[in-house]
């Protein structure tokens, strides 16, 4: 198989998921059981709540898993009437060579409070043929009715060795060399974020044979565009409009939401107070308008208002 | 009948004021009409002080006119087509020249009108005939090349004790009671706009033919664009309540006028601080925007209203005195610019989505890695070829194609790889079959389901497996990835034993139709490898069980053919 190696790496069965353990060994009684509680997995990106749903699914539906597997993401429709058709179509089939059915839905904070409703009933009427796993960031977006309905499993970030152990894998397999430096940048960097330190690592091969500190930091350098730093940087000398506009600019043209400019926004003003160019006391102070600045993203209505608020900030 | 229409005036004449205007274009008709031709006239000016009334007076001087406006659609293609031609070219039975109007040119926007305003340059410099075009705003970016070509004739707002004296006469004419106080209020109201303070006479008074000073309360100001930015204006301006709160007193979407706001404030406000401030009550005032839609409690939507009015407002420690021009949301102006970009960054995120189980948001995140992923050959290639990627999704990520040499080095290793494990397969068959009496036939045999398992794969198995589970479960796993023709002589069986069961299945069938189209897309490389390998272990464990089915299988064919028309059809349809 070829494709990138977040996919090509994909744990395949529970067994070699990483790093979630606890809910691995919780999760493997369903097979035996025949019959499985509605799931919600709730945690940061890329500590494997897809390839655990993925996975799941593949273990305690067998064979036929393909059949009996619905998968709707974020980016798919998922209005009301998604939820109203497809999902119920899905669910009102007999299971075919398995016990039930299994729908996953990626994502559900970003559904529309509507369409948690809707989804609500669904979960009820269809217990005895289907089961959902419901994956998301932030389990405060989801509707209390929908939570009480599932069992909720927290998946934590993945500890620093179990990323390295898996990196140190794919390098063997891949037939790279590397150096316990470059995977601990690869480490650090990620934050317990798999697909991330992954998508690292292929991108520091592709540099040279060996993955060095060096050759992770260069990616990690490029991989980061200077916008966000530019963009600070305006902001700090006053030039308002400017660092405005850069924001409009990352955010239109590559897609960034509001809150991965937040991290990122952090993690820059961090980087400039770990090189001595911030005074640690205005420090503080930008952390904690960034940090209201997170809370108020997931409040308000338009993500990018409020980073503009934020960068008015730094003025 | 509008009084709007009624009461225009139909001659220069009629019209009061306006003296250096009128004879500036009286000047430039007599001219036109002594055959020489002049440069277009440009009325410029806010709406309802009299544009197109002019232009039609203009219009009847020369006797015909066209005349295109913000209602009809205005691209190149389309301006070039209905007008372009006739402006190159005199009419047959007279000398006259005929008039062009085109009505609010500022107005000129956006993917419909795509090319308009170079269309309009285009037209401006050919044209044999008379044009005048109207504008609300000088300063558009779109009349900036158009600016220096025309001659512009300012025309400010109406001054109230003329709107008054104009709502007077129509009173009288109308036969309306009205006292002098409540039409001037009427006329001050109406903010220079002459159109608008004679539909609001109109909609009050029509009835009962009588002004009565509370009526006005009852009607808000004119609802037109113009107030937005006059909205932002006032909150920019002012620090008075009264003031921000009729301001922001209009009929447009609240999140539209905060982006309006938003987007002036750093125009405006020049200190750090006052911006600082300013923008926190923007961002409260986005919270409980937020907050009104997460609730469905638009009891929020007065204090974001507060905000984003008098908080903003209040943020600046005195006023400026100063011009300054309100924008359109630049944000906008970007989402449009960059719509091509976006549509690429779309297409590949949504391949991603389809293949790589992120959503779009998460396929985003992974775009600067891939960026240097691509710079290696073998990487680019494998990754695209993954992922199914066009030429153009390719450059989003690297500058160069990847080379044509060896993009055919790797497909030609590729097809080599497939044709190797596909000979493996086949042996892996036929020494099942080594009792087997007629190895060719099998060999056909052998071939369609190679053709099956691509189409099998992601179309989902439901309407076999049904068949099977009912029926016989040893069995049928080993057979569902075996042989479609299996599963139809299968079929054929249960036909004669339980109608029920081939009806389901044909019924999925069916809805498997519509999937198809979707997902043989999706079909990839890998998979089917994958399938073809499972199949092999399968018939490697079972090999007695398989070659007798395959016995079975040549034998029912023809049966199978006959009974099961419906599926052959549907297997050919899977095939390609």
């Amino acid at each position: 198989m070829i494709g990138p190696w977040v996919e090509k790496y994909r744990p395949q069965t529970l067994d070699e998921v990483v790093g979630q353990e606890q809910i691995i060994k919780r999760l493997k009684n369903y097979k035996n059981e025949g019959n499985m509680p509605n799931l919600m997995f709730s945690g940061p990106a890329g500590v494997g709540k897809t390839t655990t749903a993925l996975a799941l699914a593949k273990s305690v539906l067998g064979e036929y898993w393909k059949q009996n597997f619905l998968e709707l993401n974020a980016s798919d429709a998922r209005g009301i009437d998604t939820v109203r058709n497809n999902i119920k179509n899905f669910c009102r089939l007999k299971p075919v060579g398995a016990p039930f059915r299994i729908i996953f839905l990626d994502e559900v904070d970003n559904m529309t409070k509507d369409a948690q409703h809707a989804l609500r009933r669904e979960m009820e009427m269809y217990t005895k043929t289907a089961s959902f796993i419901l994956s998301c960031n932030y389990p405060s977006k989801i509707i209390d009715p929908i939570q009480s309905r599932c069992a909720i499993f927290r998946f934590a970030p993945v500890k620093s060795e179990d990323i390295k152990k898996r990196l140190a894998y794919i390098c063997e397999q891949e037939g790279y060399n590397y150096t316990d430096e470059g995977l601990d940048t690869i480490v650090y960097f990620a934050e317990g974020d798999m697909r991330k330190s992954v998508n690292v690592l292929q991108s520091a091969a592709t540099e040279g044979e060996e993955i060095t500190e060096d050759s992770v930091y260069g990616v990690i350098s490029k991989s980061k565009p200077q916008d966000v730093h530019n963009m600070i940087t305006a902001a700090m000398t006053g030039d308002f409009m400017k660092s405005r506009d850069l924001l409009r600019e990352t955010m239109i043209l590559q897609g960034t939401s509001g809150e991965d400019m937040v991290t990122q926004i952090y993690q820059d003003v961090t980087k400039r107070v770990t090189d001595g160019k911030m005074d640690s006391s205005v420090y503080i102070q930008l952390v904690n308008d960034i940090a209201e600045t997170d809370f108020r993203i997931r409040e308000g209505s338009n993500p990018r208002i409020q980073l503009e608020a934020l960068l008015a900030k730094f003025l | 009948m509008q009084w709007t229409d009624k009461y225009r005036p139909k001659t220069f004449k009629e019209i009061k004021g306006y003296a250096k205007e009128k004879k500036l274009i009286k000047q430039w008709i007599e001219e036109w009409k002594k055959g020489n031709p002049q440069q277009c006239l440009l009325l410029v000016g806010p709406p309802g002080v009299g544009k197109t009334t002019f232009a039609q007076i203009i219009g009847h001087e020369f006797g015909e006119y066209i005349e295109l406006n913000a209602s009809d659609k205005r691209s190149y293609d389309i301006l070039m087509n209905t007008i372009g031609e006739s402006t190159t070219t005199y009419s047959l039975f007279s000398d006259n020249p005929k008039l062009i109007i085109l009505d609010e040119i500022d107005g000129i926007t956006g993917n419909d009108d795509r090319g308009g305003t170079r269309a309009i340059n285009k037209i401006i410099e050919e044209s044999k005939h008379p044009i005048v075009m109207m504008a609300n705003d000088l300063y558009s970016k779109r009349l900036t090349t158009i600016r220096k070509k025309v001659t512009v004739i300012k025309m400010g707002k109406v001054r109230s004790p003329s709107i008054r004296t104009n709502l007077e006469s129509i009173c009288k004419k109308e036969g309306i009671e009205a006292d002098k106080e409540t039409l001037n209020t009427l006329a001050k109201r109406s903010n220079g706009d002459m159109r608008s303070a004679i539909n609001s006479l109109q909609a009050l008074t029509e009835e009962s033919r009588k002004l009565n000073p509370e009526d006005l309360n009852s009607i808000s100001q004119k609802n037109d664009k113009a107030t937005i930015f006059d909205a932002v204006t006032t909150v920019l301006k002012s620090k008075n309540y009264n003031h921000i709160r009729d301001a922001l007193y209009l009929d447009e979407e609240p999140t539209l006028v905060m982006e309006y706001i938003a987007e002036n404030i750093p125009r405006e406000y020049k200190k750090p601080n006052e911006i600082k401030k300013a923008y926190d009550y923007i961002s409260k005032a986005d919270i409980f925007f937020g907050r009104t839609r997460q609730s469905r409690n638009y009891g929020y939507w007065k204090y974001a209203t507060q905000f984003m009015g008098l908080g903003v407002a209040l943020s600046k420690d005195e006023k400026y005195r100063k011009f300054t021009r309100v924008t359109y949301p630049q944000s906008f102006t970007k989402m449009a610019k960059y719509r091509g970009k976006r549509n690429l960054r779309d297409s590949i995120a949504e391949k991603m989505e389809a293949k790589m189980h992120v959503s779009l948001k998460t396929a985003y995140t992974m775009f600067p890695y891939f960026e240097i992923m691509f710079q290696d050959d073998k990487t680019a290639y494998e990754i695209s070829s993954f992922l199914e990627l066009d030429d153009k999704e390719i450059k989003r990520f690297r500058k160069k194609k990847i080379p044509k040499k060896f993009i055919e080095k790797m497909d030609k290793e590729r097809a080599e790889r497939r044709a190797k494990e596909r000979a493996e397969m086949k042996n892996a068959f036929s020494s099942n079959l080594n009792s087997s009496e007629e190895t060719v036939d099998f060999k056909t045999n052998d071939e369609e389901s190679i053709i099956d398992f691509k189409s099998d794969d992601g179309l989902g198995l439901e309407s076999d497996s049904v068949d099977f589970k009912s029926d016989d479960d040893e069995e049928s796993i080993i057979d569902y990835k075996e042989n479609k023709l299996e599963s139809n002589l299968k079929k054929s069986k249960d036909f004669n034993s339980t109608n029920m069961d081939i009806k389901e299945s044909k019924d999925s069938n069916a809805t498997n139709l519509d999937i198809k189209e979707s997902e043989v897309n999706n079909d990839s490389e890998s998979n089917i490898k994958e399938d073809i390998k499972s199949t092999v272990e399968n018939t490697k464990g079972k090999d007695s069980k398989s070659s007798k089915k395959y016995k079975e299988n040549k034998g029912s064919k023809s049966d199978k053919e006959e009974k099961d028309k419906d599926n052959t059809v549907q297997t050919s349809l899977f095939s390609f």
